[in-house]
């Protein structure tokens, strides 16, 4: 019983830690995107920053990855 | 996690030699003859691969310069220049075939042994690197809006090296653990659809760490 709930577990973690990131990715996604529109010159400078700004999105992911490896290591 | 990596051999008793070390032999002999043939006949016009480590090289400084500014990038381009090749590399060890099915060859920073050790490599490049800049300019960095800011800035120094390891590892043991899964459920022609994106992502990554390093060094070596 208790290795279910901990798989149960570890498929949360890792879905809902992708939930949030996912959504606040697309939002930064598309601002970029519309400001590279608007202002095709700035696009050197907007690229580095939207990579910077995912990639700092994309750690709350990995967080929630590695809680779920370390859960799937207990079973 | 790192635990799961089986030593190989003990070299001198003491070091535990894994696949993730034999990994970054190769990748280090391979970087090291490239460099010395490259660096053996440089002529006035280059040829083939001259040209093209030159493209690669140029990419990188224009890549700093844009981050940095020209007197930094150059003072520190050896370092950074450096960590990025080695991340590339050790990333797309991954794609080579047969790295990563057996215990004698895996993709170096698919363990977090390694990308902590890059971790704290960073870390100390900074200390080193703000130090330099000036010791009093480099203390007053850790008061500087407020002086109750102090516990908070000196737990930040400490995140930055480990979210930057962790954001690594998490990305490049993600992506071997799903081409490994795909490999089991149809060995032939489905772990290529992953295999595609992990060109692009390894890349991306290696870019991230080394461009999340520079920002770091900018707020460190930063003089009024």
């Amino acid at each position: 019983m208790k290795s279910e709930i901990i798989a149960i577990a570890a498929a949360m973690a890792i879905s809902i830690s992708t939930l949030g990131p996912a959504i606040a990715q697309g939002i930064t996604a598309k601002s970029a995107m519309e400001s590279i529109a608007r202002q095709p010159d700035a696009a050197k400078d907007i690229r580095s920053t939207l990579i910077i700004s995912l990639a700092l999105m994309e750690a709350l992911t990995i967080y929630g990855l590695l809680i779920a490896f370390m859960l799937i290591a207990k079973i | 996690m790192g635990e799961g990596s089986k030593v190989i051999f003990h070299l001198f008793g003491i070091l535990d030699v894994t696949g993730e070390v034999v990994m970054m032999w190769i990748i280090l002999a391979i970087v090291t003859v490239i460099s010395l043939v490259v660096k053996h006949n440089l002529k006035e016009r280059p040829g083939v691969f001259q040209n093209m480590i030159e493209t690669g090289v140029e990419y990188l400084d224009h890549f700093f310069r844009d981050l940095l500014g020209q007197e930094k990038s150059r003072k520190y381009f050896s370092f950074l220049a450096s960590l990025f090749i080695f991340i590339i590399f050790a990333n797309y060890s991954g794609l080579l075939p047969g790295v990563g099915l057996t215990d004698y060859a895996k993709a170096p920073t698919s363990s977090l042994s390694v990308t902590a050790g890059l971790g704290v490599l960073t870390f100390i490049f900074l200390q080193v690197a703000g130090l330099r800049c000036g010791v009093k300019h480099y203390f007053k960095r850790f008061v500087s809006p407020m002086f109750f800011m102090l516990p908070l800035l000196l737990l930040d120094e400490l995140i930055k090296p480990a979210s930057l390891a962790l954001r690594l590892f998490g990305n490049v043991f993600g992506e071997e653990m799903v081409t490994e899964e795909l490999y089991n459920i149809f060995p032939i022609g489905v772990p290529i659809v992953m295999m595609v994106l992990s060109l692009l992502f390894c890349a991306l990554q290696a870019l991230v760490f080394t461009m999340l390093t520079s920002i770091y060094l900018d707020e460190v070596t930063e003089t009024e």
